[in-house]
């Protein structure tokens, strides 16, 4: 009888010791497609190796929205993952999801991740009410690319890139070429029709998108980008397209990056994701490629850019020893080492200011200065709220608001004051609507 | 009586899976729509007929039906005398008339992601052979995606022309099922082509005509966002933003689940609508030989 007890409850502990030893498996979705997907699945599988503990399963869920969407889906289903990549502009809907887990709680508690090591700005965007939500993984800001070879034929120095918005409008005018029949051949400038454009616009002359300090110390309730900050961008963006010297590429980013690939516009407004894209098809095209800072208004004091792109988020699992691997996870990834693979990988910056210094001692950045300009550009932003960006509920249909207005104004349906005006009554709407739910 | 049941039985499974993923979710959009539902659904209000006021009111709404009603009412006429015109000519007989079939049928085959890819390729204002072949041979700067109508028609062309093979394929296939003897009875008695075609052809085609306007009608109206989506987002401003892309937007890109909700019960209201007349008074003119 005793026998039997005693082999029962050895058979008992060697099951529980196998089960404690058992690795926590955790589920990572991210919206990295094609090779950026395969970098992800790179690190994630060195991760892997190196912590036997711990089974890390990431799977691709789709582009940004997609990614939110099944999110959302998820957790009404019961069943979300562990850490889930979300947008700049799904900020506050994550914060006012009630399933997530800031990641501040883990930075205060673990004492070998020193926060301070990621840059200033990329932190300033994750963070609201004093608290920091979710790290920055993949992470942009805008820049202007040039085509160096054609500066040259226009009597411009290519080394020299324009700094202010004369400077930038006179540049645009030498580049336009017309035929013999009036046709415009070649244009100075283009850009798609995106919102994300005119954030940064605001922040570039340190101007606000909502009050209470962008949103950042209390929910956002009223748009105050009809300003003169933001009445300066619609008259600029309207003078550029409607005097002949810009080409307005239409929705989205690839109508615009095929024209300057193709040589037809001089000056494209872009992701710095791009950067190692832009490169290649210079080389392909036959034509040396640029990259200058986004230039500013003159006489307005500059403010800086905004970081874009896509940060970690916890998902609350209420399972301490998922969370666990979970932030280790997202500790590993935010470290030096991974930051250099992740950043040479793909063209995203990396965050960790020990990497900028690694890459840079490496030679890199003396090798591409096109890569410097795109994280230079961030670095010399000073954070403000401005800069941090702002952060409201319905930000995905504000910005589309924004696009819509601007395109009302480029085809002569409003002044450049009325559609301002109207984007700022429609996003006072939309914030009334997301606000009430959480009154 | 075991036959009747047995019968019954054997339904039962087709009614659990309608039941499930139809009817259950139907009802779920209805209880919704009066709803104003948060991202992440942790915070409903009840908001009564909110959303459907909110909806009437506003001027982007009512502007995008009428942008709905114009792009049914043209991509459906045009599409189907353009197919109809296509399949009189690919019922002739001759060589490699297979070669021809397949040709004109792939367009059905390709996803709306990829053909509305396809057309602003072709359609980029500066780089696109649209606009290029415009710019040599008529020094036409076209804007195609940015400018109105220039996108309305863009996005219509790019509609009709992925229908096409659908339509294509049922056309022919009236067509062939008209007996030859019909026509060959109308020459003797001296009819023309463009009679012949009138008196026989046209008529006995009409049941194919009527369900294919109602398939179009339902594809037009519910199923063409990607091709928007990827062309023209809706715009210039929201100008070729049509009922289902607009709910698309809602649902999808702004997490507005009780607004969305709201348009799919008005876009279910039409459809029934459009359903009820049509069959109520156009099927009449339908000849069934």
């Amino acid at each position: 009888m005793w026998r039997k007890v005693l082999l029962v409850g050895m058979v008992m502990t060697l099951a529980a010791s196998l089960l404690v030893a058992a690795p926590v498996t955790i589920r990572f979705w991210h919206a990295m497609n094609g090779p950026l997907g395969q970098m992800v699945q790179k690190l994630v599988n060195e991760f892997n190796q190196t912590h036997p503990n711990i089974v890390v399963k990431a799977d691709y869920a789709g582009s940004y929205s997609e990614t939110l969407s099944k999110t959302i889906a998820a957790v009404k289903g019961g069943n979300p993952p562990d850490i889930v990549q979300i947008y700049d502009i799904g900020t506050q809907m994550m914060i006012d999801s009630g399933i997530i887990i800031p990641l501040q709680k883990f930075i205060d508690e673990d004492k070998t991740f020193d926060v301070n090591t990621l840059i200033p700005q990329a932190r300033g965007y994750y963070t609201a009410n004093g608290k920091l939500y979710s790290l920055p993984f993949n992470s942009s800001n805008p820049v202007i690319y040039y085509n160096k070879t054609l500066f040259k034929k226009a009597g411009l120095d290519p080394n020299n890139p324009p700094t202010t918005w004369s400077q930038f409008k006179e540049a645009c005018k030498m580049l336009t070429i017309k035929n013999s029949k009036g046709n415009t051949v070649q244009y100075g400038f283009t850009s798609g029709v995106i919102g994300w454009f005119f954030e940064q616009y605001m922040a570039v002359q340190n101007a606000l998108m909502f009050n209470n300090e962008n949103g950042r110390v209390s929910r956002a309730t009223k748009a105050i980008f009809d300003d003169p900050a933001g009445l300066r961008i619609f008259n600029f963006w309207n003078d550029l397209i409607q005097s002949g010297v810009m080409i307005n590429a239409g929705p989205g980013w690839d109508n615009a990056n095929g024209i300057f690939a193709s040589q037809k516009a001089a000056m494209l407004l872009d992701s710095t994701s791009d950067v190692g894209m832009m490169l290649k098809q210079g080389k392909e095209g036959h034509f040396e490629v640029g990259v200058m800072a986004l230039p500013h208004p003159n006489g307005v004091p500059y403010g800086g850019v905004i970081i874009g792109g896509a940060s970690l988020w916890m998902i609350n699992t209420h399972n301490t020893q998922r969370e666990q691997a979970a932030w280790e996870f997202i500790k590993w990834l935010e470290s030096p080492k991974q930051q250099v693979q992740w950043s040479k990988g793909t063209g995203y910056f990396p965050i960790n200011k020990n990497a900028l210094t690694r890459i840079m001692h490496e030679g890199f950045y003396a090798e591409h200065p096109q890569y410097l300009t795109t994280v230079f550009q961030l670095l010399m932003s000073n954070v403000t709220p401005a800069t941090r960006g702002g952060i409201a509920g319905p930000f995905p249909q504000i910005r589309a608001t924004v696009e819509k207005a601007l395109s009302k104004m480029f085809n002569h349906e409003m002044t450049p004051s009325q559609a301002l005006k109207w984007a700022q009554d429609q996003a006072n709407q939309e914030l009334q609507e997301y606000n009430s739910l959480y009154q | 009586m075991t036959r009747k049941l047995i019968s019954y039985l054997l339904l039962v499974p087709t009614f659990l899976i309608i039941g499930l993923f139809i009817y259950y979710p139907a009802v779920l959009t209805f209880q919704k729509s009066v709803y104003r539902v948060s991202p992440f659904g942790n915070r409903n209000i009840f908001v009564g007929l909110g959303n459907f006021k909110t909806l009437f009111t506003s001027q982007s709404y009512i502007q995008e039906m009428w942008t709905t009603l114009l792009f049914v009412a043209v991509t459906i006429t045009v599409g189907l005398t353009i197919s109809l015109l296509f399949s009189l000519l690919l019922n002739e007989k001759v060589p490699g008339i297979g070669i021809f079939r397949t040709i004109v049928f792939s367009p059905y085959a390709i996803s709306p992601a990829i053909a509305g890819m396809l057309w602003s390729f072709l359609l980029n204002p500066v780089v696109g052979y649209v606009s290029y072949v415009l710019l040599n041979l008529f020094g036409i700067q076209s804007h195609w995606m940015t400018t109105y109508p220039a996108a309305l028609i863009a996005v219509m062309v790019a509609t009709v022309w992925q229908n096409l093979g659908f339509n294509i394929i049922f056309f022919l296939s009236g067509l062939q099922g008209i007996p030859k003897s019909y026509y060959e009875a109308a020459t003797i008695d001296g009819a023309g082509a463009i009679k012949k075609f009138f008196k026989i052809t046209l008529p006995l085609l009409s049941p194919i005509t009527f369900y294919l306007a109602i398939m179009n009608i339902t594809f037009t109206m519910f199923t063409v966002f990607g091709v928007i989506d990827i062309m023209t987002q809706g715009g210039p401003g929201n100008k070729t933003t049509t009922l289902i892309y607009r709910l698309y937007r809602d649902g999808f890109i702004y997490f507005r689940t009780g607004m969305a909700s709201a348009e799919s019960v008005i876009l279910i209201v039409i459809m029934a609508i459009v359903t009820f007349v049509y069959f109520r008074f156009v099927q009449r003119k339908v000849h069934y030989r």
